[in-house]
């Protein structure tokens, strides 16, 4: 069980064979897991037979060249792609053992247990508490007092209350792109949920807001289990626990961040970590 | 031998540039020219009679009550086709979106766009003139509310098709981020989207209201005109285009100044319209960078 290998699975696996656990140094509870996930852009294979156990309170990062697929696993956590048509995915994504591909999960829970962040910072066009409150609202029903200070706590998780506290009835639209950024991961995290899926969260940004995106979610990893998807290879090794590497929409290795960046199991991994190729 | 190939290029450009100003300055020329007209001969007649005599004592040079009849037809007619209009777009933008029913739609709204705007005024003559005509025994027939529903239908496809485009311009991230929210796509429409678009949409309204306020057609049959002054929607009334024509069909010139000066009113609210919906969307652009 400890050698990593048994994290790697390309193809269904048979039942009762090892876990598809990429092997933590402590094994911690799995969060989501995929089983045979398959995804298709109308006729185009796009992820293929992937088998992943995401563990609890840990930052997973998801790793690969353009268009391997990566995001598109992202996206399958929360069922966004199921706003466009022609899209589809099959197998199981359990989360907490419950199959969320399964029409009757409803996806009000599902997104109110899973937040996303995308590459875009996308503030709504209102002002900064309004656009925490917002989702807030649409969830639960608090007073007036309760919003305030949910939205409060939500600031400060993301560590924009200080830059923001006495201008929170002016547009969000006029904060600078990293602060939009931390506005809309304080958005996702108001609504309290388990998962943050964070979708190349830093590529708008300049360096010093990535690092105290970077930075941020080290913190948040103490309450919040998150995916992140990323094109640079240095954020993966600084942030992540654990990294799944992706080509051509199959999962090719799946692993503790150390050991992918030292030591991988397969050649693929070693060539595109140290740039041969990607 | 390069030399020369910058030569015929550098004279290629002059050729053209040329043929192109020409041809703008074409356009100009006559825009200008119909302005200077307007304005020259209306202002001839402008005064307090304008706006204080009626239609029914012509030489008292007064257009008050078509004046009044515009304000109240015109005003019906986009309150009629505003709100179905924005429903209308939210709909192709949002819900019908790459569906074969919202291109058909959207075809058929462009064919709508396009429809000469008397068929429009002999069709609402036809669906509300006479079976109103019929239902009241004659008491009613021409009516105020038949001319909006007619200029209503000039403004309706202008309507759907703005608030379509301007929806369609909202990056489909924000409203990922809406959704991925949990909110339900009927929020995310009006309280998101709607307002993302807002200024877009609100000027969409406003360049109908500037289109169907210049129409004549439509009204001949529907609201037919009325030389004394009328409030009520199931009145006959005047309507500032509809006296122009009035007018410019009489023999008597002194008609003819109050019909330039009828003429440049509606030119000034238009323009009017037109400076107010251009000043939004500017302020739309720069909000969002």
């Amino acid at each position: 069980m400890t050698d990593l290998a048994t994290a790697v699975h390309r193809g269904p696996a048979p039942a009762g064979s090892q876990p598809a656990a990429a092997q933590g140094a402590d094994a911690a509870r799995v969060k989501i897991a995929a089983r045979d996930l398959n995804f298709y852009y109308n006729d185009f294979h796009a992820v293929k037979n992937i088998r992943m156990d995401i563990p609890e309170r840990k930052v997973t990062a998801i790793i690969g060249p353009s268009g391997c697929g990566k995001s598109t696993l992202l996206r399958v956590f929360n069922r966004i792609y199921a706003i466009y048509p022609k899209l589809r995915a099959e197998g199981q994504v359990l989360l907490d053992g419950e199959n969320i591909l399964d029409p009757a999960y409803s996806l009000n829970r599902l997104r109110s247990k899973v937040g996303m962040v995308f590459q875009k910072p996308v503030p709504f066009p209102m002002t900064i508490h309004e656009n925490i409150a917002y989702g807030i609202r649409h969830h639960e029903t608090l007073s007036r007092a309760q919003i305030d200070e949910r939205v409060e706590q939500a600031l400060r998780a993301a560590a924009l209350w200080d830059e923001v506290k006495d201008k929170l009835k002016r547009s969000a639209l006029g904060l600078s792109g990293g602060q939009q950024q931390r506005l809309c991961i304080a958005r996702g995290i108001a609504l309290r949920p388990q998962v943050l899926l964070l979708d190349e969260p830093t590529s708008a940004l300049d360096p010093i807001a990535t690092g105290r995106i970077e930075q941020l979610i080290e913190e948040l990893k103490r309450d919040y289990t998150i995916v992140i998807v990323t094109h640079n290879m240095q954020q993966a090794a600084r942030v992540s626990d654990l990294t799944a590497f992706m080509y051509m929409g199959e999962l090719i290795e799946f692993g503790d961040t150390e050991k992918i960046f030292t030591k991988p199991d397969k050649k693929q991994t070693e060539d595109y970590i140290t740039g041969r190729f990607g | 031998m390069s030399a020369r190939i910058y030569r015929r290029r550098f004279a290629l450009n002059i050729v053209a540039q040329t043929l192109a100003s020409a041809a703008a300055l074409l356009a100009l020329v006559f825009l200008a020219w119909i302005l200077w007209v307007t304005v020259s001969r209306g202002v001839q007649a402008i005064g307090v009679a304008l706006f204080t005599k009626i239609t029914a004592y012509a030489d008292q040079g007064g257009l008050a009550n078509a004046i009044v009849g515009s304000l109240i037809i015109d005003g019906m007619a986009i309150a009629l086709c505003a709100p179905i209009g924005v429903m209308a777009g939210a709909y192709l933008a949002e819900y019908a979106r790459g569906t074969r029913l919202g291109e058909t739609i959207r075809f058929l709204n462009d064919i709508l766009l396009s429809a000469p705007s008397i068929v429009l005024g002999l069709f609402v003559y036809v669906i509300v003139v006479l079976p109103m005509t019929a239902a009241t025994g004659g008491s009613v027939t021409f009516s105020a509310l038949a001319g909006s529903i007619a200029l209503a239908l000039i403004g309706l496809p202008v309507i759907v098709r703005t608030t379509d485009e301007m929806l369609q311009l909202v990056p489909s991230t924000l409203r990922e981020a809406a959704l991925s929210l949990g909110i339900p796509q009927w929020k995310l429409t009006v309280q998101v989207l709607m307002r993302a678009a807002g200024s877009g949409i609100v000027t969409g309204v406003l360049l109908a209201l500037a289109r169907l306020a210049g129409e004549t057609a439509p009204l001949l049959f529907t609201a037919f005109g009325n030389n004394y002054m009328a409030y009520g929607p199931l009145a006959k009334m005047a309507s500032l285009p509809a006296a122009i024509y009035q007018y410019t069909n009489d023999p008597n010139p002194a008609l003819h100044a109050i019909a330039w000066a009828g003429a440049l009113l509606i030119t000034v609210f238009v323009l009017a319209l037109s400076l107010v919906a251009r000043a939004l969307f500017a302020s739309r652009k720069t909000h969002h960078d």
